[in-house]
């Protein structure tokens, strides 16, 4: 069997989060081949649904970006992300998912150094923890 | 014309939805006058396996199960009625979404079992005999069990053509739908069977319906804590109701009772995982992120009824 | 060994099924009932706060 590589999905909010995706491409700095960017309006518009689906679909690792508190472009979506993750990760867990396996950090347009960094501390950890267990890994 | 043929099987439920038709009362005699029924199991009329594995197939217009799918028996009569019949409706919340019996994939079967035969308090079984799939007594008596697996909701199974929520059914909504299946007037095959309007649209707690605007729920309550104000939104008081994302064909029995909703009428309709979309729409109507962590055991409320249909479906790394 | 299977008994919620073992001369040998249900509600309400648990366990039988 061929050796496992992660998937990871990155839900990265336009304002924000994609354009730190973008100033870390112009500026060279490298990130892992595992990343896979899904670009949304806002972090508000990620339902807790599309971060199940994912999981569900065999995601390893779900990675929300959006922008820092007062930075919303529609001024209050973050605050709903906030809000709906937390209580989403609550459940997850509760689930038996691992706590690190879901996560959502706030990065800006000009924060390309910091977009790559966590990329790679993400993309550590999982693989640190192994296939998603929903693959028919250990004890499902 | 003869009249359409009618089967009823209860898999993995409690026999609720049978009484909610029962409940049906004078309404009763007429559906029972328009239909034959010739297969109702176990619960109402005395009707064997065998006898509906003998009918031809599709030889029964409307097949309704109640009951998720738990083990090998149900997933094989399940398999049987889907053959016999032209029409399947999955009948309530368990056979839609898997219902509060599908809380079981939260753990192992062996855990469950162990729990059940040998762990509690008032159990007296020193040998730790748990049930077998098989088992042969005095060496010349052989008797076999069906074999336990995951609960799962009947579309995991086989194609289902409609899909009725509630535990049970409310019985004006049986009405409703019995008289949409005889008089043939019903949705496109896969859909619910529904009026399509969420509880807080038919809830007359709701404080949009009469002009005012919705506010914020600024605390958590238990539903032991305190009497929620006549009319007011329990939502609003604190008290985490299910409404906004559940099918209000019930009635609105628990608002109207001071009890908040959990969401046994289903999803409506647009929303695939009922426990998940719960999440985002109470999540939503909390005014601070704190008020998060002050809810308690959020699979037992927002996955209650719908575990094994959700998009992870049981507990990972059990 | 001829046997007589019951299976489901009826007019009663809850699946259960009936095995009547016969002798050579066909009276009854032996007969077993068996509750081929399970349900595992002991378990699955742990954690379940308590005000929850009314509302939740009368679904262990409906009729």
């Amino acid at each position: 069997m061929a050796e496992w590589e992660p998937r990871i999905i990155v839900i990265a909010c336009h304002w924000c989060t994609y354009q730190g995706a973008d100033l870390a491409g112009s500026l060279r700095y490298s990130y892992p081949p595992s990343i896979h960017i899904v670009r949304v309006p806002c972090s508000g518009r990620v339902e807790p649904e599309f971060i199940t689906e994912a999981i569900k679909s065999g995601a390893d690792g779900v990675f929300v970006g959006g922008c820092h508190f007062g930075d919303c472009h529609y001024r209050s979506g973050n605050y709903n992300t906030i809000k709906r993750f937390n209580l989403l990760k609550r459940a997850l867990v509760d689930l038996g998912l691992e706590d690190e396996r879901v996560k959502l950090e706030w990065i800006s347009g000009s924060e390309g150094k910091k977009f790559a960094e966590e990329m790679t501390v993400f993309d550590a950890k999982i693989r640190e923890l192994g296939p998603n267990p929903i693959k028919g890994g250990a004890n499902v | 014309m003869s009249k359409p043929k009618l089967a009823y099987y209860l898999a993995g439920g409690c026999g609720g939805c049978d009484i909610a038709v029962v409940d049906l009362s004078e309404t009763l005699v007429d559906v029972a006058l328009a239909v034959d029924i010739v297969f109702w199991a176990p619960t109402v009329a005395d009707a064997k396996y065998k006898d509906l594995e003998a009918m031809p197939d599709g030889s029964i217009d409307v097949g309704l199960i109640t009951g998720n799918v738990r083990n090998s028996e149900h997933d094989h009569i399940v398999k049987v009625m889907r053959k016999k019949c032209k029409v399947l409706i999955a009948y309530g919340i368990c056979a839609t979404s898997g219902g509060i019996k599908s809380l079981v994939n939260l753990y192992t079967t062996e855990q469950l079992l162990d729990k059940a035969y040998v762990d509690t308090m008032s159990t007296d079984n020193p040998d730790k005999v748990i049930p077998q799939t098989s088992c042969i007594v005095d060496s010349k008596y052989d008797l076999t069990l069906p074999a336990l697996f995951d609960a799962k909701p009947l579309d995991q199974v086989v194609s289902v053509d409609y899909y009725i929520g509630g535990c049970p059914p409310h019985y004006d909504h049986v009405k409703t739908a019995f008289t949409a299946l005889l008089t043939g007037q019903l949705p496109p095959p896969g859909s619910w069977i529904t009026s399509g309007k969420a509880l807080c649209e038919v809830c007359g707690r709701n404080p949009v319906l009469t002009g005012k605007p919705k506010k914020f729920t600024t605390t958590i309550k238990r539903t032991f804590e305190g009497t929620p104000t006549e009319g007011a939104c329990l939502l609003e008081e604190g008290y985490l109701c299910l409404g906004p994302i559940t099918q209000g064909d019930c009635g609105v029995k628990c608002p109207n009772a001071n009890m908040p909703c959990r969401g046994c009428g289903g999803p409506i309709p647009g929303v695939k995982d009922f426990g998940t979309r719960a999440i985002s729409a109470i999540a939503s109507m909390l005014e601070k992120e704190e008020l998060v962590d002050e809810i308690p055991d959020p699979v037992h409320l927002f996955y209650r009824y719908t575990l094994a249909g959700s998009a992870l479906g049981k507990k990972l790394n059990r | 060994m001829q046997t007589i299977e019951i299976n489901p008994m009826t007019r009663l919620e809850g699946h259960g099924k009936i095995k009547i073992f016969l002798d050579d001369k066909g009276n009854v040998d032996n007969a077993f009932m068996q509750v081929v249900e399970f349900m595992g509600y002991e378990k699955f309400l742990k954690g379940m706060p308590i005000e929850e648990v009314p509302r939740t366990v009368c679904t262990i039988c409906g009729v």
